[in-house]
């Protein structure tokens, strides 16, 4: 919101306080200055001036030299405008001043004027258009004041620009500070000034308003308050120039007097005021009421034909509607150029009621924005009676006689006790209760003591917001100044196991880029096309920004693969990922909120090549058995020992893929990412990628570590190989092992696999070091072969292999 | 000198013993003029061998006198010994030399093997260090889903149906048949959450994902990180809260960092504050990163409304407390001087591999 320094001091004494003093004044109320800026030094260097001479320039058709008078002496300025002439008030911008838009410049910047010779005569100055001051779009000649503008004075203190304009963000709660009355309230507390509020004269004609026009409110829940006046005989015409200026200045259009008026009032005091031309109410009558079932359609004020409900509070003539009420007017009811009888509206209407409609319609204006924040009940009069005498004095005609004024109830002021006790304990201070009273009275919260530490706060009705003890220590602190409150930190210390760290997420992530990952956080949400194709029932918006996040995610691939292919596009290939992140699942049963399933998951990516390049060894690519070993080790590091993994080749993401099951739970699946699926990304190399369920993993990482005792006997290392056929897996035949060992079993590792030369075609070499040991004593010779047997047996067995060495 | 052994002096013994001591002479210069293990292998021959030097003197020692045995037998014993020991240790060194000739690298410039480097995310160490930081002031921590209800993010949290408070957030809605549900649009439901199952007192934070229905651009994108705070006790004060961020600002951007409380309005505070430290970047000069004004916003709380209490069936006369809100991204933002919140998310190696 645009708010004008000048409009403030109709209100407030601001002399001697300097604009930062203000905004800071403000911010550190609640009420933040985002920004300000003085118009006067926009249009530093640039006064009123007269033409005397118009002469031709001896070298250019179409420029003449021209003599302005421009009080301090007469300038010689060359100007190209077309309607130039003697006689002329005209704004002079000279040497060293900022001109707001270069006319010739495509984007229109801002240049700066200095003396120069065009075409051989030197120009002292230069005659401005409308445009190149940014004061309006006429770019095709000079602007021309009235005759009676004063030549030599500066050209802001002529157009009343003698400003400074404050930006102002307004939080939700303060609906009194939509106006300047309510600024200038802030600042009458901050400085210890009076706040000023002018009388408005009202001179009203003979007859009463009753005689014109009459107002029935039929749903008064809606509608607390409906204040109106009539004036006729006036004359709808473009705005003098002081009120044009003071709308312009904040940033509203002025559109004729009536109008301007009535924004006018709003901006001052903060009441949305509607003005109707009174001859096209039908019957001359107002109701307040909500639409008929047939009243579906009402054309607004914009133009645009809006379909209504029910459920809107409308105003309307003895026939048709005529206005959304709080919203915006209609065209059938609008001011225009001959219109002569006026009724104005200035009501009350119930804020959540104003916001539905608004919301519904997708129609936000001025009006709306206020209502919806509520606005005091009590303004109503005040308002209309403002916007009266303006439109009376801008258009003459007469005020008809009294005011028309329904409400069931008045609308007292709040009363509110508060604890001086309480007051101190919230804010860690020590006021007394004289001290309180007096911050309070600042902003017309009056009080009066009550019995032990109670103060009695009668509450102004503009101020909405305060309707509780807590509401009004809030005003205190921030009157008393949240800067004063000293800082403390005398917390007791609690010992609360409740709401500790589970580690493992940390841990997890400290293991991970230990090992060489980079950890990669994604957007969660994903197009609708991922969505339709996942085979799990995800989670959709009702309201995307765009059909690419339209979904909730089910698995982290989509966006890891994304981010390969950010980083292929800037040639880094080679890549070690990981992101602990959520996905989102619809569940056939209850969950936490409604059946929505949020999984945590562990994502790892590998792709490129599996060492950096380096001098002295060759380039091996990532391939499954790298994003397998990674799996592995973080398993072995988190001591999950119970854990396997199952051909799992039923998904068209992977080429291969594998499920890893840890304590008989699904714990996620590992794989080589399909061709076809890499090519949706424009990946032209292999991506190996696991997701694993942090739920499992974690569950691991919280496991009590136990102390065993180390072992007393030494363990014999053996060396099997057997020849099988080619088809048998080496994972079966190692679990066989494993199971011969039985509680003997301390280690195994596949050290060669062999096809070719020396072996039966269809078959392979496959050989294994094996650890056993026992921990009542050390094993002997004969411990030994007798296992190899077993394992020489046993493997004969299931696979047919065939005991080629061994070596103990 | 006795006349005894002037005879053995002259005798046998006196010869061998002689010659004991010129072969080892001999042998021990040999030794050490020996470069390799071929030349070691013929002197290992030649003196140490079943043939050679020193197992022909044994031989010769059989021929002499009973009596003049033992002592030549001793010095034949040491003789062999000492070159033993001596040809042992001068086949090591060489072993040694060969090893190092065999091995020597000639040039340590070339660079160590390449390995690659992992990271956490710039998200994760800024949260792993507000973390740290609310610990180390006894807040324990809680998460919360991001599918949320009405009620937990906005109702309970005092935004009334139909306030424009709402409108301060953007808000994306889920499709769903059985009720109106929503992406969190901030980690305050946590809050709500953390009370309705836990009496007082509550210290935690409670780090998560947020999202705002907003256009993505440099400022802002679909998603963001908060880390929200909540102590709930009885008699926690304004300025405890201003003791516990001035702690956490000033831990986390530098001790000399200034504070700034300003008023503002969240429907679950009442008093809300926001809260702006001196730019580190201009001292408080002013720059384009403060927008010239000397201070950078970084975060929002203030006293828990006491309607937030009716909520979750806590005595609002019993208890107080205070939280706070801030967003991971911006403190990143501007710990780290990036201007890009997109940066993030994009997860561009060349951007991650600087944090």
């Amino acid at each position: 919101m645009k708010i004008s320094r000048k409009w403030l001091e109709k209100f407030v004494d601001l002399n001697g306080i300097s604009d930062e003093e203000i905004a800071y004044q403000l911010t550190m109320r609640g009420i933040e200055v985002e920004s300000f800026e003085n118009l006067s030094a926009k249009y530093d260097g640039i006064v009123i001036g007269k033409v005397l001479e118009v002469a031709n320039h001896p070298n250019a058709e179409k420029l003449k030299i021209c003599k302005v008078d421009i009080g301090s002496g007469v300038r010689s300025i060359i100007c190209g405008a077309p309607n130039v002439s003697i006689g002329q008030h005209v704004p002079v911008g000279l040497a060293g001043a900022i001109i707001p838009h270069d006319q010739h410049d495509p984007d229109g910047k801002p240049f700066k004027l200095d003396n120069i010779k065009i075409r051989g005569v030197e120009s002292q100055g230069m005659i401005c258009s409308e445009y190149e001051l940014d004061l309006g779009s006429d770019k095709a000649g000079i602007m021309v004041f009235d005759e009676d503008a004063p030549v030599g004075i500066p050209l802001a203190g002529y157009l009343e620009l003698d400003d400074t304009i404050f930006e102002i963000s307004i939080t939700p709660n303060r609906s009194d500070c939509l106006s300047h009355i309510g600024i200038a309230r802030e600042l009458a507390a901050a400085f210890s000034h009076k706040l000023q509020v002018p009388d408005y004269e009202i001179h009203e004609g003979d007859k009463a308003v009753d005689w014109f026009a009459e107002v029935e409110v039929l749903d008064y829940t809606l509608c607390p308050r409906y204040s109106a006046r009539v004036v006729t005989g006036t004359k709808v015409a473009p705005s003098p120039r002081w009120l044009r200026s003071a709308l312009e200045r904040v940033g509203m259009r002025s559109i004729n007097n009536v109008v301007d008026a009535t924004n006018y009032v709003m901006l001052e005091l903060g009441q949305p005021l509607h003005a109707f031309d009174l001859d096209r109410l039908t019957g001359r009558k107002i109701v307040v009421r909500k639409p008929h079932p047939f009243e579906t359609k009402f054309v607004t004020l914009d133009g645009k034909e809006r379909e209504i409900d029910p459920d809107m509070l409308m105003i309307a003539d003895a026939e048709k509607v005529v206005a959304i009420a709080g919203v915006m007017g209609g065209q059938n009811s609008e001011i225009n150029p001959s219109t002569t009888n006026i009724f104005l509206e200035s009501a009350n209407f119930l804020p959540s009621s104003i916001r539905k409609t608004s919301k519904k319609l997708g129609l936000s204006s001025e009006a709306a924005y206020r209502f919806e924040r509520g606005v005091d009940p009590n303004l109503t009069l005040l308002a209309v009676d403002m916007a009266s005498a303006i439109i009376q004095k801008t258009g003459g005609g007469d005020i008809a006689a009294g005011i028309i004024d329904a409400k069931t109830s008045d609308f007292p002021r709040k009363e509110i006790q508060i604890s001086v006790t309480k007051v101190n304990q919230i804010l860690g201070l020590n006021l007394t209760l004289s001290e309180i009273k007096q911050l309070l009275e600042s902003i017309e919260i009056s009080s009066v003591e009550g019995s032990e530490d109670k103060l009695h706060c009668s509450i102004p009705t503009f101020r909405g917001d305060v309707n509780r003890e807590v509401d009004i220590i809030e005003e205190v602190a921030r009157l008393y100044g949240y800067e004063k409150i000293p800082e403390g930190l005398k917390t007791e210390l609690s010992f609360d196991s409740r709401f500790k760290e589970h580690k493992s997420i940390d841990e997890i992530r400290n293991f991970l880029s230990g090992a060489g990952f980079v950890e990669i956080v994604t957007n969660s949400l994903q197009s609708k096309d991922l969505a339709n194709k996942s085979s799990e029932q995800g989670v959709l918006l009702a309201n995307p920004v765009s059909d690419e996040m339209a979904a909730m995610r089910t698995s982290l691939l989509p966006s890891t693969l994304a981010v390969v292919k950010t980083n292929l596009s800037h040639s880094v290939s080679n890549l070690k990922l990981f992101e602990i992140g959520r996905i989102y699942l619809v569940s056939p049963f209850k969950q936490l909120v409604g059946n929505f399933l949020e999984v945590d998951r562990l994502a790892i990516a590998l792709t490129g090549v599996a060492d950096p390049i380096s001098y002295d060894r060759p380039e091996h690519p990532f391939d499954i058995f790298d994003i397998k070993s990674e799996i592995e080790r973080l398993l072995e590091r988190f001591k999950l020992d119970n854990w396997e993994f199952i051909s799992y080749d039923n998904s068209k993401e992977y080429r291969y893929s594998l499920k890893l099951v840890i304590d008989g739970r699904d714990a996620g699946i590992l794989g080589q990412i399909s061709a076809m699926q890499l090519s949706e990304y424009d990946i032209g190399q292999d991506v190996l990628f696991a997701e694993i369920d942090l739920d499992v993993l974690a569950s691991g990482v919280e496991k009590n570590k136990r102390y065993k005792p180390l072992p007393k006997f030494p363990f014999a290392f053996i060396d099997l190989s057997f020849i099988v056929d080619a088809n048998v897996p080496v994972g079966n035949l190692m679990s066989s092992i494993r199971k011969v060992a039985g509680n003997n079993f301390r280690d195994i590792n596949l050290f060669d696999v062999y096809t070719g030369e020396g072996i039966p075609e269809g078959k392979k070499s496959v050989a294994f070091s094996v650890a056993v040991g026992s921990d009542e004593r050390t094993l002997n010779d004969s411990d030994i072969s007798d296992f190899i047997s077993s394992v020489e047996q046993q493997l004969k067995e299931d696979f047919g292999a065939l005991l080629r060495k061994q070596k103990t | 000198m006795p006349a005894r052994a002037g005879h053995s002096i002259f005798g046998e013994n006196y010869k061998m013993m002689q010659e004991i001591h010129s072969i080892r002479e001999t042998a021990l210069i040999e030794l050490s003029r020996l470069q390799d293990k071929q030349a070691l292998e013929k002197f290992r021959l030649k003196y140490l061998s079943r043939r050679g030097i020193i197992s022909q003197l044994f031989e010769k020692m059989k021929d002499l006198p009973k009596e003049e045995k033992p002592a030549v037998g001793k010095a034949l014993n040491d003789l062999r010994s000492e070159i033993e020991t001596n040809f042992e240790n001068t086949l090591k060194q060489i072993e040694f030399k060969e090893i190092e000739k065999r091995e020597r690298i000639d040039d340590l410039t070339l660079p160590g093997r390449k390995r690659y480097v992992g990271r956490k995310h710039p998200l994760t160490q800024t949260l792993d260090e507000i973390k740290r930081i609310f610990f180390s002031l006894g807040f324990g921590i809680s998460y919360g889903p991001e599918i949320e209800d009405d009620y937990h993010n906005f109702e309970a949290l005092n935004f009334p149906p139909d306030h424009p408070a709402r409108d301060m957030q953007d808000t994306f809605f889920v499709k769903s048949e059985s009720g109106s549900y929503l992406l969190r649009t901030h980690t305050s439901p946590v809050q709500i959450r953390v009370m309705e199952n836990n009496a007082p007192p509550i210290r935690v934070i409670i780090p998560g994902r947020v999202y705002r229905n907003e256009a993505i651009s440099a400022r802002s994108y679909c998603l963001f990180h908060q880390v929200e705070g909540l102590y709930v006790d009885k008699n926690v004060s304004f300025a405890e809260l201003k003791g516990t961020i001035g702690y956490f600002a000033r831990e986390f951007f530098g001790s000399d960092v200034k504070l700034r409380f300003r008023p503002s309005f969240f429907p679950f505070t009442e008093p809300s504050a926001e809260v702006d430290i001196s730019c580190f970047i201009c001292r408080g000069k002013g720059c384009k990163v403060c927008k010239y004004s000397g201070w950078l916003e970084i975060l929002g709380c203030g006293m828990v409304d006491p309607n937030l209490y009716r909520y979750v069936g806590y005595d609002e006369d019993e208890v107080n407390g205070y939280a706070f809100g801030m967003g991971i991204e911006r403190i990143a933002l501007l710990s780290y001087g990036i201007d890009d919140i997109r940066l993030f998310f994009e997860n561009d190696l060349r951007f991650l591999n600087q944090f």
